[in-house]
């Protein structure tokens, strides 16, 4: 490949990870990019609900869909300041501290970065002025421009991140001479063989939490007996569209899972903890848990279900192609952390198919009419666990990049630039100050978060706006006065 | 082909040196307003600092991440080099922009606002110190070796002289800061940024005028471009003018004019700017590697030109319209989402 010595292993190979740059530089990566992804999360999901809510109310004129645009965007401006505040370190760190891979990749891999910024944060940025304070200054139809045009500039960024992130895993559409990457074709590069399932994947990840949290925020205001009505509305909505987005991303997370046994073997290997190749035609078990040992190359226990990884890849008990184990690679070319990509493989999974079960369980509800909107509140079982499945859409994004990062290793660019060749050489030191800083700052900021978004929820939606175009006297909450359940709050809590 | 070569980097680096330029105004003047909100003496009039910037913060700080984008594409080699060699200056500004971000919302759903007006007023001042020990830095020239890779020390940014620099880069803040609240504010408000405008406006010129003398004296590079042919033309108009636009820029303070001193003030920047992109061009890394050297392939120069090239005039076009929507003068606490 570049002609690496052999023995440069991973970063985190270190006798001492305080002195190791590289290792310094990628927790401070993990560290920043694992808690900033909490809050693109919402800010492209819960932006096209927006974008649904806005326009039911500009076709229906019905009130409570105006409040809702205007309530679940206070939480959105909560949370889109966080996403830039914690977003903008990302961009830096290329440069900062992997200097010699945005020097080798830049022909391609930071013109995407170019294309993220022009094509999307600024659209996002711009409309979002309007979208929270425009309410008053332009007419409706200009208005829901704005928040369409926010969603899709959200929604831009993950396209382009993804295939920026996707081609660092497939790279194509060119090749490294003395040390760059020159690209031949560039269309070929951006669609490389991982971006249209990976982009799709993340597209319905950031949805389906999003769906889930709108969901769990409604189903918390039902069982605090708190504008039942109007929350039902919420709730409903996000449960209908989980019908499609929970299975299709099962769906869609399975072919990610083929396209990575296809292109990149070792990381299969680490996230099945399979260490012995299996060889084609032979019976594919698919361990369920195990604990692997990196230094003795096995794993100490394990718990298998016969056959089953064929049936996963190749719906047939034995597969026609070999599954590679890890001892196939040196230890220096197969990723390191196999526990922990095991594990975050599992954790996803785990959660997608708890998300899924719990929208196959209320549509159960649904169709046995205990949802109606006299009786929903009544389900407080069912609402508690939705409650409880919010946060859940989180840990399977930031687990599902564990694998997909962590898998990569040793390698930045897959079989071409070594993650070990990749980081600035900076004094360890001064990576040890800034990772500490970083990690102190999204501490406070995830708490702060927590704090104020929390207080945003228990204040509750604001039914005294003014509604554009209506001039009106209109009554307090505009659904049907008997279903109307008072808030019970002591009034300093609303203010 | 070989045309090619030189025009392509030559078009990028005009088009990052807009990107820059809309940054250093457009986040200038926020800065400046975040700086400037450690001196209000009221919660009042610090909520109404917030508010005028509350809807163009974002779009303003993007126009860096915007550059920094294109940079990556286009100079991989100079974004790489230049910000490895400048690990410090670049953090102090992100900490900086993280702390001064998060306020804008935090603050207004506090109840004990204090610690967030200081997010905010610190963060600012961080911001701007980091940006100016960077731009100092640059000016100095970053110590490469013959392919571009840095070989100084992590110290190098700081000296005297990107002290110097980044004390009259605040000031510059400070002072479009000024004059946009001037523009933007009525009343008490408005008479203490008059006051504020004029002290910055010559605490920026006794720092131009330092900057503007040591340059050609303590850095050989730029002393033998300064007095090229004919370049020394233009850099000998350039102080000059300077010193009429901040004429008019106090007198217009005086006469308690209440746009001109944001025009005044913005042509200032203009020029200062032409003539920081003269001394520096060619070159990418002063003062070793030319944009030549450090431009990425040209085909990818050609792509990223069709990618974001023609979405210029619609960005320029959407952020002046968004100026359009909310101008005005913004009095007490309007303009808040929840009314």
């Amino acid at each position: 490949m570049l002609g690496v010595p052999v023995h440069r292993l991973n970063g985190l190979d270190a006798m001492d990870i305080f002195s190791n740059t590289v290792a310094l530089s990628r927790m401070q990566f993990a560290l920043t990019a694992s808690i900033h992804m909490l809050w693109p999360t919402l800010t492209t999901g819960v932006g096209i609900y927006l974008v649904v809510i806005e326009g039911l109310w500009l076709k229906t004129r019905n009130p409570d869909y105006y409040y809702h645009a205007r309530f679940w965007a206070k939480l959105y401006a909560l949370n889109f300041g966080v996403g830039v505040a914690t977003g903008i370190p990302m961009e830096f760190q290329f440069g900062t501290n992997w200097g010699p891979f945005s020097e080798a990749v830049g022909n391609f891999f930071g013109s995407v970065i170019g294309f993220e910024a022009s094509w999307a944060f600024m659209l996002e940025a711009a409309f979002l002025g309007i979208m929270l304070f425009g309410w008053e200054r332009v007419n409706p139809v200009i208005h829901y421009l704005s928040t369409i045009l926010v969603a899709i500039g959200a929604n831009l960024s993950t396209l382009w991140i993804l295939t920026a992130n996707s081609w660092m895993q497939t790279p194509a559409g060119g090749e490294m001479v003395k040390g760059k990457f020159i690209v031949h074709d560039y269309f070929q590069a951006i669609l490389n063989p991982f971006m249209v399932k990976s982009v799709s994947h993340m597209f319905l990840a950031t949805l389906e939490t999003s769906l889930f949290v709108v969901g769990g925020i409604s189903a918390w205001y039902m069982l605090q007996n708190r504008h039942q009505a109007f929350f039902a509305r919420s709730f409903k909505i996000a449960l209908a569209a989980t019908l499609l987005v929970a299975p299709l991303q099962i769906y869609v997370g399975h072919l990610s899972a083929e396209q990575v046994y296809r292109w990149q073997p070792s990381k299969l290997a680490a996230m099945e903890a399979q260490w012995q190749t299996i060889p084609a035609g032979q019976s594919a078990s698919w361990s369920l848990l195990a604990w692997p040992n990196n230094r003795t190359e096995e794993n100490e226990w394990e718990v298998a279900i016969p056959q089953a990884l064929g049936y996963l890849l190749e719906l047939k008990p034995e597969l026609s192609e070999p599954v590679l184990g890890l001892k196939e690679w040196q230890p220096q070319d197969r990723p390191r952390l196999v526990g922990l990509i095991y594990y975050s493989f599992r954790t996803m999974i785990v959660i997608g198919v708890l998300l899924a079960g719990l929208m196959g369980g209320s549509m159960v509800y649904w169709l046995l009419g205990r949802l109606s909107f006299e009786k929903i509140a009544q389900q407080r079982r069912l609402l508690w666990v939705w409650v409880w499945a919010a946060p859940l859409g989180f840990i399977a994004i930031d687990t599902g990049w564990i694998v997909r990062c962590t898998g990569r290793q040793p390698w930045t660019l897959y079989n071409q630039i070594r993650t070990a060749d990749s980081a600035s050489q900076i004094p360890a030191s001064h990576v040890l100050v800034s990772l500490s800083a970083f990690a102190v700052t999204y501490l406070v900021l995830l708490i702060a978060y927590c704090y104020f978004g929390s207080r945003i929820l228990r204040r509750g939606p604001n039914f005294d706006l003014p509604i554009p175009g209506v001039e009106v006297e209109r009554p307090a909450i505009a659904t049907e006065p008997a279903e109307f359940v008072a808030d019970e709050r002591p009034v300093e809590a609303q203010q | 082909m070989e045309t090619l070569e030189y025009f392509l980097p030559q078009v990028w680096f005009a088009i990052l040196a807009l990107f820059l330029f809309l940054y250093v105004l457009l986040d200038g003047f926020d800065l400046g307003v975040g700086i400037l909100s450690l001196t209000s003496s009221t919660e009042e009039r610090r909520s109404i600092l917030m508010t005028s910037l509350s809807n163009i913060w974002d779009a303003n700080e993007t126009w860096l991440v915007l550059m920094g984008g294109g940079l990556f594409g286009a100079f991989p080699l100079a974004y790489a080099t230049i910000l490895s060699a400048l690990y410090i200056p670049i953090l102090l500004m992100v900490f900086g922009f993280i702390f001064r971000a998060v306020a804008f919302e935090f603050r207004e759903q506090a109840r004990r606002k204090w610690f967030w007006n200081i997010a905010f007023g610190i963060g600012s001042f961080t911001a701007a110190l980091g940006q100016g020990f960077a731009l100092g830095a640059v000016l100095r020239g970053i110590d490469v070796d013959l392919s571009g890779h840095f070989v100084g020390t992590q110290w190098d940014w700081l000296s005297w002289q990107s002290i110097v620099v980044a004390l009259t880069l605040i000031q510059s803040y400070v002072l479009i800061g000024s004059t946009y609240l001037v523009w933007k504010t009525t009343g008490d408000l408005q008479l203490t940024h008059y006051r504020t405008a004029k002290i910055a406006a010559w605490t920026t010129l006794v720092g131009a005028i330092l900057i503007t003398l040591g340059t050609p004296i303590f850095y050989q590079s730029a002393r033998s471009r300064l007095f090229q042919q004919p370049l020394v033309y233009i850099f000998g108009l350039i102080p000059i003018l300077a010193i009429l636009l901040i004429s008019q820029l106090i007198s217009s303070l005086d006469r308690r004019q209440e746009r001109m001193p944001f025009i005044w003030t913005i042509s200032l920047f203009v020029l200062t700017f032409i003539g920081l992109a003269l001394v520096v061009f060619p070159y990418i890394i002063p003062t070793q590697i030319t944009i030549y050297e450090a431009a990425a392939d040209p085909s990818s120069l050609v792509i990223m030109l069709i990618f974001i090239g023609f979405l210029i005039p619609v960005m320029l076009f959407y952020n002046l319209y968004q100026y359009i929507v909310f101008r005005g003068k913004i009095t007490g606490e309007t303009g808040g989402y929840e009314g």
